[in-house]
């Protein structure tokens, strides 16, 4: 298959993965019990002509399957409705500075993760089955299955409360004024020197692990016997031929790492106070504030069905097996 | 492979032998712990307010004078349960939608694999959050929600080995003999299947160990429920990292590392059994 057509079927793949995940939202939102509408129309203190007339606004007496195609257009024109909570516009609170805050903070701490995440990898490979690759190993299991609240609430607690290096939580200090951008910077890295370190930290394991096993049944494939066998030196065949072999896969692992360190991101916005998308979401939850919550979920959906695309595309790219399938 | 055998091989790993060793212990735990639990869960006022440990509260007390110790004991029963309960169910679901898909394939499958796609795409635990938020904060619907979304990998992973499965001389041999689609399915195929599904549930356990202490966290579980997660809800609101209560953050935590490294451990020792090329050469 040609690179183009097969961008064009993952296009239609990609599509229809959307097309479900409205589904799964519209059905969510609109069907289940818990939306904020229900409970005004069950409600026995409205005039049985003016519930009519509000569930003719709201277009509700239209069929489902009407309403179904109602909503994917709003989707489309970005039309999201309402936060009960703060009554503004949902794409106004999820466009700004927390997205431009939690981009930042994930970005960082991914591309952080990723790098010492190989660089441990590789180093473990080098020297499969000894007591530095268990060592590693080992650690990696335990930052892996360590829950990222529980890590933020310990930093915290010494690093912010006992110790008193690092600010307990928020994106910048309120009540100064910063004289400089400058100023503002380094006040701005300070605040997010404790999350950063979080979600590296539950990040950097998983890399680890994946990078490692990849390059573990790697090794032993015919190639590589064949590199050994031709008197090349072990560093070169780990160059040459392991980590090159290793690469596709990675680039996989690094659209899945964008995906699951946003769920980190959810969990320590919440624990450091940062102002980004993550801590809206918990503040929606909070307060079940559907439209938000609804809206956050689009955003997510279309963030993360993109990048896999993308990735997706990257990953035929290097491996041109992928396509011929 | 016979049971003793495969727990021979297990032991002989450290890993294996690690993970089984915790999970034994903390099943034990899980098990008496509600009854040498010297105060019951409602029993509050037995202590000052974050009273510090001290011999008679080793883990000292929390906000309204609960001994914390008797909380965790309780608490461990109820995630355990939450996490293998959902792990079960997801790993259940999952390997019935790659049964089915690998088998029949076509327009099944293809819808099929598009919804594990779509699942894939977003990551799990946001998910979980949203579906709980909206279906209403309970420990029911922690368990719903963990298993209705974390099927995916596992549904991945077993249409895969179905696919060359169903090639196999024995399925053909069976339905030379006629035998009918669900018949070669679950007595031809899905026994095969087996080792792959136990090494990939026991992974499914730490996550939804995980999802669960995490869930209850936000306060989408049943907040009379003493959870992990649930009492480090608790310690949280009530600024008990801020006070310096460490006895209030650090055993919950703890509780949850262990029982999600002891099924990370076992899985990983399973995925090296049953996956002969991480075997150590």
């Amino acid at each position: 298959m040609s690179m183009p057509r097969y961008a064009a079927l993952r296009a239609a793949q990609t599509a229809i993965s959307f097309f479900i995940l409205v589904a799964i939202a519209f059905f969510l939102f609109r069907v289940m019990p818990g939306d904020p509408t229900a409970f005004l129309l069950e409600s026995t203190k409205i005039h049985p002509e003016t519930r009519q007339l509000l569930k003719q606004r709201l277009g509700l007496d239209r069929p489902l399957v009407e309403q179904f195609f109602i909503y994917f257009k709003n989707l489309f024109i970005g039309e999201l409705g309402y936060s009960l909570y703060y009554g503004r516009p949902v794409t106004e609170l999820m466009f700004g500075r927390r997205l431009v805050n939690t981009l930042v903070l994930v970005g960082t701490s991914t591309a952080a993760a990723i790098g010492i995440g190989l660089v441990l990898a590789l180093a473990s490979v080098r020297r499969y089955g000894s007591k530095v690759d268990s060592a590693l190993t080992t650690f990696s299991m335990v930052t892996y299955s360590v829950p990222t609240f529980w890590l933020g609430m310990i930093l915290i607690m010494v690093f912010a409360v006992r110790l008193r290096w690092f600010p307990v939580g928020g994106t910048v200090t309120a009540i100064t004024a910063h004289s400089s951008p400058l100023e503002y910077l380094a006040d701005y890295l300070w605040h997010m020197a404790l999350p950063f370190t979080v979600l590296t930290l539950i990040e950097i394991g998983y890399n680890y692990l994946i990078v490692r096993n990849t390059m573990v049944s790697l090794l032993q494939e015919d190639f590589v016997y064949l590199a050994r066998a031709k008197g090349l030196s072990e560093g070169e065949v780990m160059r040459r031929h392991v980590f090159r072999a290793a690469l596709p896969p990675f680039a996989t692992i690094v659209g899945l790492q964008i995906a699951g360190i946003f769920t980190g991101a959810v969990m320590t916005e919440t624990i450091f106070s940062w102002e980004g998308l993550g801590r809206l979401l918990y503040d929606a939850v909070s307060t079940r504030d559907y439209p938000l919550i609804q809206g956050i979920f689009m955003l997510i959906l279309a963030a993360f069905l993109a990048t896999n695309y993308v990735v997706d595309l990257l990953y035929a790219a290097l491996d041109p097996r992928v396509r011929l399938k | 492979m016979r049971l003793g055998e495969s727990f021979r091989i297990l032991f002989r790993n450290p890993y294996g032998r690690l993970g089984l060793s915790l999970i034994a212990l903390l099943s034990v735990i899980a098990a008496v712990g509600p009854y040498i639990s010297p105060y019951g869960v409602w029993e509050y006022g037995v202590c000052k307010p974050f009273e510090p440990p001290s011999p008679t509260h080793p883990l000292g007390c929390d906000e309204i004078g609960r001994d914390i110790l008797a909380l965790l004991l309780h608490g461990s029963r109820v995630s355990l349960l939450v996490g293998f309960t959902a792990a079960v169910f997801s790993t259940l679901l999952g390997a019935l939608v790659g049964l089915v898909g690998g088998y029949f394939g076509g327009f099944v499958d293809a819808v099929l694999m598009r919804v594990v796609d779509a699942l894939l795409a977003i990551p799990g635990l946001v998910l979980m959050i949203i579906f709980a938020a909206v279906l209403g904060p309970s420990l029911f619907n922690v368990v719903l929600v963990i298993s209705v979304l974390s099927w995916p990998p596992i549904a991945r992973v077993v249409r895969s080995q179905v696919l060359s499965l169903k090639e196999s001389p024995h399925v053909e041999a069976a339905r030379a003999f006629g035998a009918g689609s669900a018949r070669i399915i679950f007595r031809h195929i899905a026994p095969a299947t087996l080792p792959l599904l136990v090494a990939n549930m026991v992974l499914q356990v730490s996550n939804a160990v995980i999802s669960e202490s995490a869930l209850s966290f936000l306060g989408l579980g049943d907040p009379r429920i003493p959870t992990w997660g649930n009492i480090l809800r608790f310690a949280f609101r009530m600024g008990a990292m801020s006070a310096g209560y460490w006895w209030y953050v650090v055993p919950p935590g703890i509780g949850i590392v262990l029982a999600v490294l002891s099924a990370t451990f076992l899985g990983y020792a399973l995925d090296e059994i049953v996956n002969p090329k991480l075997r150590r050469y």
